[in-house]
C-alpha cells in the first residue's frame, strides 16, 4: 500500500494506492474519487466484534459515538478487489491531514478528527470533563490506540507545543496530546466579568510533561467572526 | 491578456493585466480591486441566455471589463476559499460546475446544459455549464479546495461535489456510490459521476455542501 | 520580545516570545490560541475611558483589548484571529499613520497608540458593524484578514486603484481615498459589486483576497432556521 497526502497545508487530500486484496476505512463522506475497480461497503464504526451480540454492542456503541462524539455513525470500507485501484480522501474542513503510524501506543485527538485508517485501529470515545455551563466546543477527545496508519485532520495548519510544567490552550484549537499530561478544562479570563470582557472561552490547563499538538484556526472563533456579517 | 494566480491554493486571486481595449467577460461579484481606467458594462448575454444561465445557479449577469487608454490590471476572486486553473479552450471544450466559473475571453461561449431530472451535483441546486471557443481563448475555473488535475484513462468515479471541470471528449454518467440501499442511504456520500474514455478531470479537494452543512451547524439559527 | 509568523499564508499563526518580564503585547479579544500559564492576562479599555467611548459611538466593535504580560524569560503566546487567512506585520514608524479596518487588527506592541477615527470613515464601512481605525507610533503592528493579503502600490498606477470596500485591509495616511458605486447605479445592482473606494497617491494599500459577505450569503442556505429572533449561546 502507498499513500500520499497533497495540497497540504491548505486543502490537504489522501491519495491511497491499493495492492490487491488491500483495503482502507474511512470515516463516511470521505471519498472524493476512486478508481471503478475499488468496491465500497459500508460498516459500523464500533470496535471489531464478531457474534450476534458483538454486532449489536456494536450499535450501540456508534449510536453513542454519533450522539456525543461528533463522530458519524457509519464507516466506508474501500477494497481493492483483483487488481490495483486508487482512492482519493479528504476532510470537510480546510487544513491539514496528518499521517501517523501507531504501533501499540496511544494518542488522544479531538473528536471530529478521524479521517482513515487502515489496519487494527481502536477509536473509544473518552470524557473531557469541563467545569462551565458556556461550553460550545466539544469536550471529548478520541483515543486511538492500536497498530496501523491513521489520518486525522485539522482546521488549518498543526503546531507542537513541549509542555514543561503549565501551559493554556483554548479548547477549540486543540488536535491533540501525548506523554504524561492531565489537564483540566477553566474559563480563561478569571471570574465572570473576565470571561465574558475578555472574550476567551474555555481553556485547557495542561500540566506535566508532553506534547501538546494544536491547530492554527477553530470553528467556534470563525462562527463567531462570521456572525456579524451575517444577515437576520 | 496575461493572467498571473496568485495565494494558491487556498486564498487565490487571479491578476488580470489587459491590453488597451482588451477585454475580460467575469462572474457578477468576482472583482477585487482593478485600476481606475477599466471601463465596466454588464450585460445579459441576450435575455435568453440569461435566464437559461439563471436556471443553472449562476447569477443573471457578467461583467465585461475593458482596459482604455492604456495597460489596465483586475483582481478577480472566488467567494469561497479554493483554488484556481486557468485553461486554454480547445476543440471541443470544457464541461464545468456552473459555480466554478470565473471568467473567460469575450468570445468563448457559455452555455447551460440540463444535468437531467434529479439534477447533476446532490441537492446543490448546481448544474453544468459547457465552454467552447471558434477561435484560442481562455477560461478560468475555481474550485472550493484545492484543484487536481486528473488523467481519465478508462474509467473513473468521482463524488460529484468535488467536480470542476472535464474535457468535453470524457463520457459522463451520474449515479449513486455503492451499491446497495444501505450503502446508499448510509454511506454518506452523495451522488458519483463515472467517466469514461481519455481525457482529463479537474477535481476540488474539498465538497462546499458538506462544508456548508458543517459550518451551517454550528452559525445562530436564521429567523426565515 | 520575538515575534515569529507561522504556517503562512493560509492559516498564519502568530507566536510570540517574551524574552523578559514585563514586556506586553496587546491582542484583539478571543485572539488567544495558547499560552504558558504563566503570562499575565488583563483585560482593558485601552487608552482610557475616552477613546473606548469613542469606539463604541461610532456603533460596533469591541471595546476591550487584551494585554498579554510575560513574567519570565522563554515564555510564549500564540495568537490568530477568526476566519482563515493570512497576517501581515507591519513596522509603525511615526512618520505615516496606518488607517485600518477594526476587523482587521490581530495585535500591537504597546508603543503604537490606536486611536478610533470619527470623521475619516466617509461611509466606507456603513452596515458593516467594522470601524475605521489609526495607528500610530513606533513599533509592530499585525493585520490579519479572512483570505491571502495582497500589496498594492498605489504609486504605480497614476489614475488611481480602486477596491471592492469589503476587501480593504489597510492603507497608509498620505493617499487620498473616496467611496463610490461602481460605473452608476445600474451597475450597482446587477453587476454584483457594491461599493468601491478609489485610491490616489502616494503609499500602500492592503487588500483581502476573500470576503465574509460573500461567505455569509453562501452559508445562509445551511443555516438551521431558527425563529425566536434572539441569538442563544
Amino acid at each position: 500500500m502507498q499513500h500520499e497526502i497533497t495540497h497540504g497545508p491548505s486543502f490537504a487530500m489522501l491519495c491511497v494506492d491499493l495492492e490487491p486484496g488491500e483495503s482502507v476505512l474511512a470515516e463516511s463522506g470521505a471519498m472524493v474519487a476512486r478508481d471503478s475497480s475499488v468496491g465500497m461497503s459500508v460498516q459500523l464504526n464500533g470496535r471489531r466484534v464478531s457474534g450476534f451480540f458483538g454486532k449489536l454492542k456494536s450499535f450501540v456503541i456508534a449510536v453513542l459515538r454519533k450522539l456525543v462524539g461528533g463522530e458519524t455513525m457509519f464507516v466506508s470500507r474501500f477494497a481493492a478487489g483483483t487488481s490495483r485501484g486508487r482512492v482519493w480522501l479528504a476532510p470537510r474542513m480546510s487544513g491539514m491531514l496528518s499521517h501517523r503510524e501507531m504501533k501499540g501506543e496511544s494518542l488522544i485527538v479531538s473528536t471530529g478528527a478521524y479521517v482513515a485508517s487502515t489496519g487494527d485501529i481502536d477509536l473509544r470515545v473518552r470524557w473531557g470533563g469541563f467545569r462551565g455551563a458556556m461550553a460550545r466546543e466539544g469536550l471529548f477527545f478520541l483515543e486511538i490506540s492500536g497498530t496501523g496508519n491513521v489520518w486525522f485532520n485539522s482546521y488549518g495548519a498543526i503546531e507542537t507545543i513541549d509542555v514543561k510544567g503549565s501551559y493554556l490552550v483554548d479548547t477549540g484549537h486543540i488536535v491533540g496530546y501525548e506523554g504524561n499530561l492531565t489537564f483540566t478544562i477553566r474559563s480563561a479570563g478569571g471570574g465572570v466579568v473576565g470571561f465574558l470582557a475578555s472574550g476567551e472561552g474555555l481553556v485547557c490547563e495542561f500540566q506535566g510533561q508532553g506534547r501538546v499538538y494544536i491547530q492554527s484556526r477553530n470553528i467556534t472563533s470563525l462562527a463567531s467572526w462570521l456572525s456579524a456579517s451575517l444577515p437576520g | 491578456m496575461k493572467i498571473n494566480i496568485l495565494y494558491r491554493p487556498a486564498h487565490t486571486m487571479a491578476q488580470i493585466w489587459l491590453a488597451p481595449n482588451e477585454s475580460i467577460v467575469a462572474e457578477a461579484g468576482a472583482m477585487v480591486g482593478m485600476s481606475t481606467n477599466l471601463a465596466l458594462q454588464t450585460q445579459t448575454g441576450g435575455l435568453l441566455k440569461g435566464l437559461k444561465r439563471l436556471f443553472a445557479g449562476e447569477t443573471l449577469f457578467r461583467n465585461t471589463f475593458t482596459a482604455e487608454g492604456g495597460n489596465g490590471e483586475l483582481l478577480l476572486a472566488h467567494a469561497l476559499c479554493g483554488d484556481m486553473a486557468a485553461l486554454e479552450l480547445t476543440p471541443p471544450g470544457y464541461f464545468l460546475a456552473s459555480s466554478a466559473f470565473i471568467a473567460s475571453s469575450p468570445h468563448v461561449e457559455i452555455e447551460t446544459r440540463g444535468g437531467g431530472l434529479r439534477g447533476f451535483f446532490s441537492g446543490a441546486g448546481m448544474f453544468v455549464l459547457k465552454a467552447t471557443s471558434q477561435a484560442a481563448g481562455q477560461i478560468v475555473v475555481g474550485g472550493f479546495g484545492g484543484i487536481v488535475e486528473m488523467a481519465c484513462d478508462g474509467n473513473l468515479v468521482i463524488d460529484t461535489g468535488h467536480l470542476v471541470a472535464w474535457d468535453a471528449a470524457l463520457q459522463y454518467k451520474v449515479g449513486r456510490s455503492g451499491s446497495g440501499w444501505i450503502a446508499s442511504l448510509f454511506s454518506g456520500e452523495g451522488l458519483v459521476c463515472h467517466f469514461s474514455g481519455k481525457g482529463r478531470v479537474w477535481v476540488q479537494t474539498r465538497n462546499s455542501g458538506a462544508y456548508g452543512s458543517a459550518l451551517g451547524r454550528v452559525l445562530p439559527a436564521r429567523v426565515s | 520580545m520575538q515575534f515569529e509568523l507561522l504556517d503562512k499564508p493560509d492559516f498564519t499563526i502568530l507566536r510570540v516570545l517574551f524574552d523578559a518580564p514585563g514586556e506586553q503585547v496587546l491582542a484583539e479579544p478571543s485572539a488567544m490560541v495558547a499560552r504558558d500559564t504563566a503570562v499575565q492576562l488583563q483585560t482593558e479599555l485601552t487608552g482610557g475611558a475616552m477613546a473606548a467611548m469613542k469606539r463604541k459611538l461610532l456603533a460596533g466593535g469591541t471595546m476591550f483589548l487584551n494585554t498579554f504580560t510575560g513574567t519570565a524569560p522563554g515564555q510564549s503566546l500564540w495568537i490568530a484571529p477568526g476566519p482563515e487567512g493570512d497576517i501581515e506585520m507591519l513596522q509603525c514608524d511615526g512618520a505615516a499613520p496606518v488607517f485600518l479596518s477594526s476587523g482587521a487588527f490581530l495585535a500591537s506592541a504597546p508603543t503604537v497608540r490606536l486611536d478610533a477615527n470619527w470623521g475619516g470613515a466617509k461611509g466606507l464601512f456603513s452596515g458593516t458593524g467594522t470601524f475605521l481605525l489609526k495607528a500610530e507610533g513606533h513599533g509592530a503592528l499585525f493585520l490579519c484578514a479572512y483570505g491571502g493579503i495582497h500589496t498594492v502600490d498605489v504609486g504605480q498606477y497614476p489614475s488611481g486603484y480602486v477596491v471592492d470596500t469589503q476587501h480593504i485591509v489597510a492603507w497608509t495616511g498620505g493617499l487620498d481615498y473616496k467611496v463610490r458605486s461602481v460605473g452608476g447605479l445600474k451597475s450597482l445592482f446587477l453587476s454584483g459589486e457594491g461599493l468601491v473606494c478609489e485610491f490616489r497617491g502616494t503609499g500602500r494599500l492592503w487588500i483581502s483576497t476573500r470576503n465574509p459577505g460573500s461567505l455569509a450569503a453562501f452559508l445562509q442556505a445551511f443555516r438551521r432556521v431558527g425563529g425566536r429572533g434572539a441569538s442563544g449561546s
